[in-house]
């Protein structure tokens, strides 16, 4: 009954019946090529799981220090204790000797190292400065930003507990000391994920930048093997008017398990090469595309709500909000699809498709602002960070799902991914015409 | 499916594609006693008249020289755009505004109120504010407790602590200068008074990336990721491609020979990296030279025997770029590099040592960068001979399990 169903359907005209035809065609090729399925569901799926589990302990804790106590005197006891009540810092161990302090600095035992002088308690009773050093390894600069930040507040603290008493000692009521210590004090606010969540700042960030390089890659395998494979033209005979019948053809090959069987070498055995020339309506090949597309479009639009689903509850945002973004995610995938596409078109060849897309997409989250923030970007990347259509999405998907703007403020940002997935897939369309007219470059690896 | 399951070959006719892949249409030859030599020099010649090859090979990776380090060109976050909202309009309110906008770290507005800059936040023209609330200058006089806020916007981690830190530095200033004012004020003379301010100070040395730049951070990492990508998707490309027309199968001794020559091509990519680019970008390069070769003589042929198992494992040109791009990211972010390995999860931080980035990028990262010696650094490079170990008997089986040649089926 299903198989008449299908009949049917392909045996539709006009547009609906090439997206109908073309949908089913693609539907027959995923069934038979497990890795293509899997870069349209388990790779995917993997991936934002993946992603999300890396950061799921949320916070920085316990980097490994060492500590170099020339000291040894009350107040230096004291803040080795501090150090070690940090939850960001752990004393991996205490260290006598600057030789043994380098090794372990190279070796990573360490990330950095507290060292106390020798004068240090003598300074303090003495009312001279007693400066603290810390060597940190700034080459892994997460690491040394968060041992800095640690130390600094750590030593602030001690620091002000040595001045408050030695004021306290000069015959000051303790609360008085502590103003005159610091007259103007500064209360630090995180706006926006104030508990420093990196699952929240770099895992939702990172899952559509993965989303948008896997999209691109399907954007250029799915009508870049057509080329390949020379098939482009069957295909378009086929979803323009269902001649020739691929759905029996691909039938017969079905018990030919064989995944070579559906790249070029054979496939030449199992359909007749046909490398005529065809001359190739737009609205038709428009509707085709779409069907072709539409498996892709349809699971990265769940993989979508899913890292969304990760990336929203945490605070309470707005149903608008995430409906925006939302929205700007979809577009995003649908653009990557053209984008990869039009990579393979315009070179004629899957190989050279992927290799532009590869070069483009894998880095655009360097790019994007986030990690290295966008006003720090040498002018001349900015242009090239723009052109990214990935940058304008984060921007929206940290403005809506972490800053709880309006929604009205990220609004041109989705439009601007409509208009862009618009162009991008006429693009193609035109791009896929031209194929069409020119087999003698079909084919290419 | 299982990876290694046999596949029935149907026949075929090796339609070559046009770009003049194959040179020898003699590769049905006996394979088994192909030489070292011979395979070397012949994997040599095929990747030199294959563009696709070619172009990931050694072409992708001197771009990427280029162009990864560009964004960060700047190194250091400087200028930060701020908003101030002075509600105090004071002379020392001024002299808060004042020492702000000096600041190299922060570049200033003036904002009447919240809302104004709460807005500014949201469509990313200041990355965070500070507040001055009235009657500052008033409670300082009067020795009662007075403070500003400053609020950075916390969705940019980096922005964020540029805002706080510049801020910080202002108003501690600032704040100095009041108690020393006071101090001088009830007797003290100002030098002990100015050096007092701070009983224990916090001297911070950066060592290895002195200047704390971010490219110079991330850079020469990322750079050990970019040769493993394209080493890894060119040799299952060109093994792919070799599977396609039946050319794959070969001695022992002649996968040893392909090894060989795809890795002395990513060796003098690492060459460069080391050498050049590291050199035109001022990063910190070359503390143990020696150390750094002898680990890309480990390296690469590691990473191009694994690509060898993908090849034989996709079967076609261009499926390892298909599969492998999107690698990348996930794989640096389980190195240990950008996030610290011990957050991982249990699970995770196991299995990251089966891709060779876990222990490459930090060997390198400490050899060239740090200048560790390479005892101090043996982990790193045993687990990448644990793992090249692991890939050969991995070679083996796939060379096992894989048709050997046509005849036969």
């Amino acid at each position: 009954m299903r198989l008449t169903k299908q009949k049917r359907l392909s045996g539709q005209k006009g547009l609906i019946g090439a997206f109908v035809r073309s949908a089913g065609y693609e539907r027959r090729f995923l069934a038979k090529n497990p890795w293509d399925l899997s870069m349209v569901l388990w790779i995917p799926l993997a991936t934002v799981l993946l992603i999300w589990w890396i950061f799921s302990q949320i916070q920085i804790t316990d980097l490994p220090i060492g500590v170099m106590d020339k000291d040894r005197g009350p107040i230096a006891n004291t803040a080795v204790r501090y150090l070690e009540a940090n939850p960001n810092l752990t004393v991996r161990q205490l260290y006598h000797s600057p030789a043994a302090v380098e090794a372990a600095l190279l070796q990573r035992d360490i990330y950095a190292v507290v060292i106390i002088p020798e004068d240090f308690s003598r300074n303090i009773s003495s009312s001279k400065p007693a400066p603290i050093v810390l060597q940190v390894n700034a080459q892994y600069g997460t690491h040394s930003g968060i041992i800095q930040t640690s130390v600094q507040s750590v030593i602030g603290t001690l620091s002000a507990g040595v001045e408050i008493q030695r004021l306290v000692k000069q015959g000051m009521a303790p609360s008085q000391a502590a103003i005159a210590y610091s007259p103007i004090g500064i209360q630090r606010i995180s706006l926006f994920n104030a508990a420093t969540d990196y699952q929240q700042f770099l895992a939702s960030t990172v899952i559509p930048a993965l989303l948008h390089i896997l999209a691109m890659v399907i954007g250029a395998t799915t009508i870049g093997r057509e080329l390949r494979d020379k098939q482009i033209g069957r295909w378009y005979d086929f979803i323009e008017s269902c001649h020739p019948d691929l759905t029996s053809i691909e039938a017969n090959t079905k018990n030919d398990k064989t995944i070579i069987a559906s790249t070029s070498a054979a496939n030449n055995k199992t359909f007749i090469t046909d490398n005529k020339p065809r001359k190739a309506s737009i609205s038709v090949l428009l509707s085709g595309l779409l069907g072709k597309y539409f498996w892709p479009t349809l699971a990265y639009s769940l993989w979508s709500i899913l890292a969304l689903w990760l990336a929203a509850p945490q605070q309470a945002v707005a149903i608008s909000s995430i409906m925006a973004t939302y929205v700007g995610l979809v577009l995003l995938m649908m653009l990557s699809f053209w984008l990869g596409a039009i990579f393979t078109l315009t070179s004629f060849s899957l190989r050279m498709g992927l290799s532009s897309t590869g070069f483009i997409s894998a880095p655009s989250y360097a790019f994007a602002g986030v990690t290295f923030p966008y006003i720090a970007i040498s002018d001349s990347a900015k242009h090239w960070s723009d052109a990214l259509p990935l940058t304008h999405y984060l921007k929206l998907h940290i403005a809506q799902l972490q800053m709880q703007a309006p929604v009205a403020i990220s609004l041109p940002i989705v439009y601007g991914l409509t208009l862009a997935t618009v162009i991008a897939m006429f693009l193609a369309a035109l791009l896929s015409k031209r194929a069409l007219a020119h087999p003698e470059r079909w084919g290419a690896r | 499916m299982s990876m290694l399951q046999k596949e029935p070959i149907s026949a075929k006719d090796s339609t070559l594609p046009e770009d003049k892949l194959s040179n020898t249409p003699s590769d049905s030859k006996d394979y088994s006693s192909q030489s070292f030599l011979h395979s070397f020099v012949q994997t040599i010649k095929d990747v030199f008249s294959d563009k696709g090859v070619l172009l990931l090979l050694l072409i992708a990776p001197i771009i990427y020289g280029f162009f990864y380090p560009w964004p960060y060109s700047t190194e250091v976050v400087n200028h930060v755009p701020v908003g101030i909202i002075d509600k105090d309009n004071s002379n020392l309110s001024k002299t808060i505004v004042r020492y702000a906008s000096a600041s190299p770290q922060l570049d200033t507005k003036r904002f009447l109120n919240e809302q104004d800059a709460i807005e500014a936040i949201w469509s990313d023209d200041i990355a965070g504010y500070m507040i001055i609330p009235s009657g500052l200058e008033q409670q300082v006089l009067s020795g009662k407790a007075a403070s500003v806020s400053v609020l950075g916007n916390g969705g940019y981690f980096l922005l964020n602590k540029n805002v706080q830190m510049g801020f910080l530095q202002a108003v501690s200033t600032v704040s100095a200068g009041v108690e020393i004012k006071k101090s001088v004020a009830q007797g003290a003379y100002s030098a002990t008074a100015a050096a007092s301010t701070q009983a224990v100070p916090l001297k911070i040395i950066p060592l290895y990336n002195q200047t704390e730049g971010y490219g110079a951070y991330v850079v020469p990492a990322v750079a050990i990721l970019i040769l493993q990508q394209t080493l890894l998707m060119s040799t299952a490309m060109l093994i792919g491609t070799w599977y396609e027309q039946r050319r794959h199968a070969t001695s022992i001794r002649g996968w040893l020979g392909r090894i060989a020559a795809l890795s002395m091509f990513s060796f003098i990519i690492g060459c460069f990296y080391y050498g050049w680019t590291f050199e035109l970008h001022h990063y910190p390069r070359g503390q143990n030279m020696l150390g750094s070769l002898l680990f890309l003589l480990l390296f690469c042929p590691t990473v191009a025997t694994l690509g060898c198992v993908f090849g034989l494992w996709f079967r076609q040109r261009e499926r390892s770029m298909q599969i492998l791009i999107f690698s990348s990211l996930p794989m640096f972010f389980v190195s240990g590099y950008p996030w610290p390995a011990h957050q991982l999860p249990e699970f995770l931080q196991i299995i990251r040592w089966l891709i060779p980035t876990t222990p490459a990028i930090n060997t390198s990262v400490q050899l060239n960068q740090m200048g560790a010696s390479v005892a101090q650094v043996a982990t790193g490079f045993y687990a990448l001979a644990g793992l090249w170990a692991f890939y050969f008997i991995l070679l083996l089986l796939f060379r096992w399990r894989t048709p050997q040649s046509k005849t036969g089926y």
